[in-house]
């Protein structure tokens, strides 16, 4: 089974095994603090918490690829820039006209281990946490069904929608419409690909919508689930825990903020 | 299990009745097959024996239709859900896309119904060996084929065992095995389950083969009611159009053509043509 646009790998850890709101919880609270700690922080809460975890639930590979796939273009344009452009502070090294301030490097890997911090929490939650899982467990908690259902189902349609469009391509070059040349010639073969596009989609809305009421989706009364997302008390107590210590590190930092 | 009184219904926007008069009851397990030509009203009729005429399509709606004891009219669809199942064309757009897998596509009903989770394993793994599909459980619902797409539709309804279950066209995407196995599939619930099945269906052979009773629908109206063939043999249903099968066909040609005696009626399955050209009387 694949999930398009989901990270899930699944293995066998007990990291997968967590109940998916203790791990968003674990993901929130890292986040959290990687935003009100001070920067340097963030690579503690990387290295003491998400490396842990993330060799626990076997995605350790993973989920550094994927971090550092999107934290690497941020990093080095960080570095470039507040390297460049910061205004004070000493100087690591002069070339002609341009100069690097060690200052500005600081602020900047600082900032990358934020980002990295908060990215990869949230890294390690998809790798390890089914959507649909997700979903259940929050639409348990509340959220209402229509939302659960928009977000899963956008996961699938768009890929669909994809195929749709080229098949639609196919069909029009097929009967000579001329997709490729300048940039007015594209715009203009631009029509006959969307209004098909829009009208069948616009069709299928429809059809779905009767599927969805057929499958009773609208049903009064409580749903139950295929899924049994096991929640234990060691897990409720964490939670809460996370939540309370999260006060407190927000609480304490704001008063020695104000005491600075 | 499904009446309907003096039933007429006309599409908000668009002139004309699609349904008119429309008076029909319909016993416990009882596979009824609706046929006519293109535009007739047969989905139209299925959207108001499921209840998506009204609550769906807008229209102006006259007459009364009750199914397993909802007034359709007077009852959600949500509320409809679980009594009356429906099947529509396009099989690619019946999945909901709510669900990753097969399995949990057909599962997803019977979550909505509030079906408890050993009932809705066993109820999913069942309709899933019924029509075919038990190997492709954890496959993606969007990587089948048309045909297979059809038969999850299908296991996803029969799944919720609806009292009622409605099916507009479901083998259109079929191959004859696929056909077979899904009319196979209808007859048992019928027969073992008392489930009450409406069929439109252009493949006659099948609809000879296989229906208790069949209804033909002309311009919103129905025009011929009664077992297949009384209905499929008639000359009414040459002249509009649906045609006939092969079998009734050849008899007709051999009675033209003094091959055998003119007074036994025509055949509409392989057992009655056999009979019909040893010239026996069943």
């Amino acid at each position: 089974m694949t999930i398009p646009f989901s990270l899930y790998a699944p293995r066998e850890s007990g990291l997968h095994k967590l109940h998916p709101l203790t791990k968003l919880a674990l993901a929130g609270f890292v986040a959290l603090c990687a935003l009100v700690l001070p920067r340097a922080a963030s690579y503690l809460l990387f290295l003491l918490l998400i490396v842990p975890l993330a060799l626990w639930g076997r995605v350790f590979g993973r989920l550094m690829s994927a971090a550092l796939r999107v934290a690497l273009p941020f990093a080095i344009s960080l570095l470039i820039i507040q390297g460049l452009f910061w205004q004070t502070g000493p100087i690591l090294a002069r070339v002609g006209p341009i100069s690097i301030k060690l200052d500005g490097i600081l602020f900047a890997v600082s900032t990358i281990g934020r980002i990295l911090a908060i990215l990869s929490s949230f890294v390690l939650l998809s790798l390890t946490t089914r959507p649909d899982a997700l979903m259940l467990a929050l639409s348990q908690r509340g959220l209402p069904d229509v939302i659960a259902y928009i977000i899963l189902t956008t996961l699938q349609i768009i890929p669909r929608f994809q195929s749709k469009a080229q098949t639609i391509i196919d069909a029009q070059r097929s009967r000579g419409l001329e997709t490729e040349g300048g940039l007015l010639h594209r715009i203009r073969a631009l029509l006959p690909l969307v209004v098909p596009l829009v009208l069948s989609s616009i069709v299928d809305i429809e059809e779905r919508a009767i599927a969805l009421e057929a499958r009773a989706f609208s049903h009064p009364g409580t749903k139950t689930s295929l899924f049994d997302l096991s929640d234990s008390l060691p897990e409720r107590i964490f939670r809460w825990s996370l939540l309370a210590i999260a006060l407190i590190i927000v609480v304490v930092r704001i008063l020695t903020l104000r005491s600075a | 299990m499904i009446d309907v009184q003096n039933l007429s219904f006309s599409y908000a926007g668009f002139p004309g009745m699609a349904l008119r008069g429309i008076t029909l009851a319909m016993p416990k397990g009882q596979l009824c097959s609706i046929v006519g030509p293109n535009g007739a009203g047969k989905s139209t009729l299925c959207y108001a024996l499921s209840g998506f005429i009204p609550h769906f399509y807008r229209g102006v709606l006259k007459g009364t239709v009750r199914v397993s004891g909802l007034d359709v009219a007077e009852s959600s669809l949500g509320e409809l859900a679980g009594a009356v199942g429906i099947v529509v064309q396009n099989p690619f757009n019946q999945i909901t896309g709510a669900r990753f897998t097969v399995f949990e596509e057909v599962a997803f009903g019977l979550e909505n119904l509030g079906v408890p989770r050993d009932e809705i394993i066993s109820r999913v793994a069942e309709s899933l060996a019924l029509t075919g599909l038990d190997s492709m459980h954890d496959q993606s619902p969007f990587a089948l084929s048309g045909g297979q797409q059809q038969r999850l539709a299908i296991a996803a309804m029969i799944a919720m065992r609806p009292a009622v279950l409605i099916l507009d066209e479901p083998t259109s995407q079929l191959d004859p095995i696929g056909t077979r196995e899904v009319f196979g599939v209808l007859r048992r619930l019928a027969a073992d389950q008392h489930t009450t099945i409406v069929l439109v269906e252009h493949k006659l052979e099948w609809v000879a083969a296989y229906s208790d009773r069949v209804i033909a629908i002309v311009r919103g109206q129905i025009v011929a009611d009664g077992t297949a063939r009384d209905v499929l043999t008639s000359d009414l249903i040459e002249e509009i159009g649906v045609g006939s099968t092969r079998l009734t066909r050849a008899a007709r040609l051999a009675r033209a053509q003094k091959l055998v005696d003119s007074q036994a009626a025509l055949p509409v399955t392989l057992v009655q043509t056999i009979d019909f050209f040893e010239q026996k009387d069943r």
